[in-house]
């Protein structure tokens, strides 16, 4: 799968060199978990945030081609969304694509869920409404890129846990 | 490059050999592009597109197939710019003549325009030539002719066939001119999954029905394992007593209405008017086409 849980309420997904993005998950993992034996505790998300920039900068010069997107809960319980680039820079968004499919996904966002060049009334969107936005962007991803298809999988997270679904899309 | 002039035959005055006028003009724009890119880069700025622009593919899966009583002939309907999808619904099976038709993988225009134009040449042959029926063999050799003419240049591949008086035909025609006449013949960057397709199930002397069935399952198998390839399935049959079946969008496996209405469409979607910034309005009225009816007066010619 794309997606990868790092902890209870924070996952990972990766576009790029599959080898290169199982190796940094890997890495990942073990670091993970020499960090959850020494304070006791799981790891909060911002500190997986930055603990994957300083990886992925740790081969500033031998990069992993992996581009990442962290997705998980901060320690206010709000949900927080970070982009990064092949050597570690990263940013928290509102929302961030990754991958071929993504100039087709990031403009449709800027718009809908950022609310950009609109005139009309700016309002919460609940995690359903989130998802078929979602379901809805990939199908349109999928339509235009020849690499974006077959099916989807979503994990919507919150301070409970991670719920996990998947959409199928065309396979042409 | 030289036209065909309005004359009598169609390959009379025809050029020989290649003319390589436009690649000098090509690597000319290239190197300019390339030094616009040098400066760019050196002053801070972000560079465009160095290389020339990309010619739309048809990416795509072709396959015809030799039945008892014909020629069948197949193909996906998905046309690519890189990787991305340009056309979901392009037509890649080309009229020749009544009973000649030819499938067209490669560059989009190149195959358009090579088809149109041997098509016409075509039908101006069976006006010179008494207005019989065309053969198979005359579109194959003028195809073959103009693509080695442009060494490959022109980069068409195609599936032609058809039927004329000595029986059913189907050819291969590379980009570089070479030909092979087959029972059966895949072509694009989904041919290997079409003809895994064929090297199973083929046989001589197919019902129609067999060989259209076929025919469908090779192009599915491109549509679904090569990326290159996608959405329709188009057919044509061209049958041994002249009658031709055109099957456009013979099989839709790839409806994304479905896939769209399970989705509980968000109200954010639905943009009404008003939702995007209007600056200004200018309305400006339609002028007339430039046609003006002058006073007409009518005298018999003197001859």
């Amino acid at each position: 799968s794309k997606l990868h849980p790092l902890t209870g309420r924070c996952v990972l997904g990766s576009a790029g060199c599959k080898t290169d993005v199982d190796q940094l998950r890997s890495v990942l993992d073990i670091k993970m978990k020499v960090y959850a034996h020494n304070h006791r505790k799981p790891m909060a998300t911002p500190s997986v945030a930055q603990m994957l920039g300083n990886t992925l900068y740790y081969k500033r010069f031998f990069p992993y081609y992996s581009f990442n997107v962290l997705a998980g809960i901060d320690s206010e319980g709000k949900g927080a969304v970070y982009s990064y680039d092949a050597i570690g820079s990263f940013e928290r968004t509102p929302f961030s694509a990754s991958g071929s499919g993504q100039s087709f996904l990031i403009p449709l966002m800027d718009n809908v869920i950022s609310h950009k060049n609109r005139l009309d009334e700016r309002r919460d969107l609940p995690a359903e409404e989130v998802v078929e936005i979602v379901k809805d962007a990939f199908l349109t991803a999928g339509e235009r890129d020849i690499y974006t298809g077959d099916a989807v999988d979503i994990m919507v997270i919150t301070k409970d846990g991670i719920d996990k679904q998947t959409f199928q899309l065309k396979a042409d | 490059m030289s036209e065909f002039t309005c004359s009598i035959s169609p390959t009379e005055g025809a050029p020989e050999g290649f003319s390589f006028d436009n690649v000098h003009r090509n690597a000319q724009i290239q190197g300019q592009l390339q030094s616009n890119n040098a400066t760019r880069s050196a002053s801070g700025n972000s560079s465009s597109a160095s290389v020339l622009p990309l010619a739309t593919k048809t990416g795509t899966t072709i396959v015809g197939v030799v039945y008892k009583d014909g020629v069948v002939l197949g193909a996906d309907t998905r046309s690519t710019n890189d990787t991305t999808v340009a056309d979901k619904n392009c037509e890649k099976i080309h009229y020749i003549a009544p009973n000649i038709y030819c499938c067209g993988a490669g560059t989009a225009a190149d195959t358009e325009k090579t088809t149109e134009l041997i098509s016409s040449q075509m039908e101006l042959l069976r006006m010179n030539t008494g207005g019989g029926q065309s053969r198979v063999v005359t579109a194959c050799t003028l195809l073959k002719r103009m693509l080695f003419r442009y060494q490959g240049y022109v980069s068409a591949a195609l599936v032609l066939g058809g039927v004329d008086h000595h029986g059913p035909h189907l050819y291969q025609i590379y980009p570089h001119g070479s030909t092979g006449k087959l029972p059966y013949t895949t072509m694009g960057s989904g041919s290997l999954a079409a003809m895994a397709v064929f090297e199973a199930d083929f046989r001589d002397d197919m019902t129609e029905d067999e060989a259209v069935k076929l025919v469908q399952r090779a192009i599915l198998a491109g549509i679904f394992n090569d990326l290159g390839s996608g959405s329709n399935v188009d057919t044509c049959v061209i049958r041994s007593d002249g009658s031709v079946r055109m099957g456009r969008n013979d099989i839709t496996p790839n409806e994304v209405g479905p896939l769209r209405e399970s989705v509980r469409r968000s109200d954010v979607l639905n943009m009404r008017p008003g939702t995007t910034a209007v600056l200004g309005e200018t309305f400006v009225r339609a002028k007339g086409l430039g046609v003006t009816l002058a006073d007409v007066t009518v005298s018999e010619m003197e001859t």
